[in-house]
């Protein structure tokens, strides 16, 4: 039962939008299969834009040394800076809010405010896989016209942003006594670091924590390895450097 | 299926099975870590498709082209730059979403603010991004947004 219900809790706007179906049918069937027939042929385009988006995503994440960008990041500065963090950003996946842990460690790591709006925005707007999806619904000229001005637009807002806020302006990094940090607004639950490590992480009512009775002495090599698989860089380790 | 998609998806195998020779193991691993994150969305990209469907069924042609068409573009933007900044569903199913009310009469320009707003302003996701970023820095990054998204739909306006 409990599994129901969970299906339900997960898929609740297919739940509402199946019951209003159900009720059309009801009601007026003739509404029914013409909003049906419409949704069929928008399902069928996107189902073929779904493996491209899949492809190019397994392409980006095999290929482009992401870790690499974010090691030398900090060093960069000035238009290099910038189009770095244009390519991390548009290379990524996720909602925007995935790109705040990220972006908090480049801060750490030092970089600037302006790069970091750049990645937000570009992790927002720009992602290099959905292209293909806005040039199979709207046009491949829109496409083309509305990434120009969005890049535009992202680098004279990075350039405002950075004049008007000041790292003094940020909010100090918290202070925790232990060395692994599960940042739970952003736990999505998925259970691979608790399937790597199942002596340091846990689930607990779907969200990964650190074990209470956790070993003091973790290998750090296995602990930077959860660090990285963690698909929305939830965890933050604060062990010692090789 | 058009040129452009079939070149897109032409490439994209061709890249993916690039890679797949390369480097196996890590190609793999993206390969499930994609699935998984596609995953937690189909049930959502299904459910918003077939409220497409319902949208165009119920609200004909003429209307949409009525309240989003260019008879008003200045409200019909700035209300379409609002509604985008403060509802919260995937870019992924929003390019079908705008791409079916632009087929039915929909200005570009709307569109065009509805898409950007969408995903670079976040009313919802302010309160996170305030703890992390701060205040100052979170009120300037969403408010130039909203009026960058405007700018970008008059460019779009513009040059489409």
């Amino acid at each position: 039962m409990t599994t129901v219900g969970n299906l339900i809790k997960k898929n609740k706007l297919m739940v509402i939008v199946a019951l209003i179906y159900l009720a059309l049918l009801a009601v007026s069937p003739d509404k029914a299969t013409s909003s049906f027939n419409n949704s069929i042929y928008y399902l069928k385009e996107m189902l073929q834009v779904l493996p491209i988006i899949f492809l190019l995503t397994v392409v980006i994440e095999a290929w482009i040394p992401k870790e690499l960008i974010i090691r030398h990041f900090g060093e960069k500065s000035g238009w290099m800076g910038n189009l770095l963090s244009l390519l991390l950003g548009s290379l990524s996946a996720g909602p925007i809010y995935a790109a705040f842990p990220i972006s908090k460690a480049l801060l750490g790591k030092g970089a600037s405010i302006s790069n970091v709006v750049i990645i937000l925005s570009a992790w927002a707007v720009i992602k290099f896989p959905m292209l293909a999806n806005e040039a199979k619904f709207l046009g491949v000229e829109f496409m083309a016209a509305r990434w120009v001005l969005t890049v535009l637009a992202i680098l004279l807002m990075a350039w405002l942003v950075g004049k008007f806020v000041k790292k003094s302006d940020l909010p100090a990094p918290e202070k925790t006594d232990s060395l692994v940090v599960i940042r739970q607004d952003y736990c999505i639950g998925c259970g691979i670091c608790a399937k790597m490590m199942p002596m340091v992480y846990e689930m607990q009512e779907n969200k990964a924590v650190v074990r209470a009775d956790a070993p003091t002495l973790m290998p750090p090599e296995k602990i930077r390895q959860t660090v990285q698989k963690c698909p929305t860089k939830a965890i933050t380790y604060t062990g010692k450097e090789k | 299926m058009d040129i452009f998609t079939l070149g897109f998806l032409i490439v994209s195998v061709i890249l993916a099975t690039i890679a797949l020779i390369r480097d196996r193991q890590k190609t793999v691993a993206a390969m499930r870590k994609s699935k998984g994150m596609m995953g937690n969305m189909l049930g959502e990209i299904i459910a918003i498709i077939f409220l497409i469907g319902l949208v165009l069924t119920f609200i004909p042609p003429a209307t949409i082209s009525d309240v989003l068409g260019s008879s008003n573009v200045q409200l019909s933007t700035v209300l379409a730059a609002l509604a985008g900044s403060i509802t919260l569903i995937p870019a992924f199913v929003a390019f079908p979403l705008v791409g079916s009310l632009v087929d039915a009469g929909a200005s570009i320009i709307p569109s065009v603010a509805f898409l950007t707003t969408l995903t670079m302003v976040g009313v919802v996701t302010f309160p996170l991004e305030k703890k992390e970023f701060g205040l100052k820095f979170a009120v300037s990054r969403n408010l130039l947004s909203f009026v960058f998204a405007l700018l970008i739909a008059l460019g779009m306006g513009v040059i489409l």
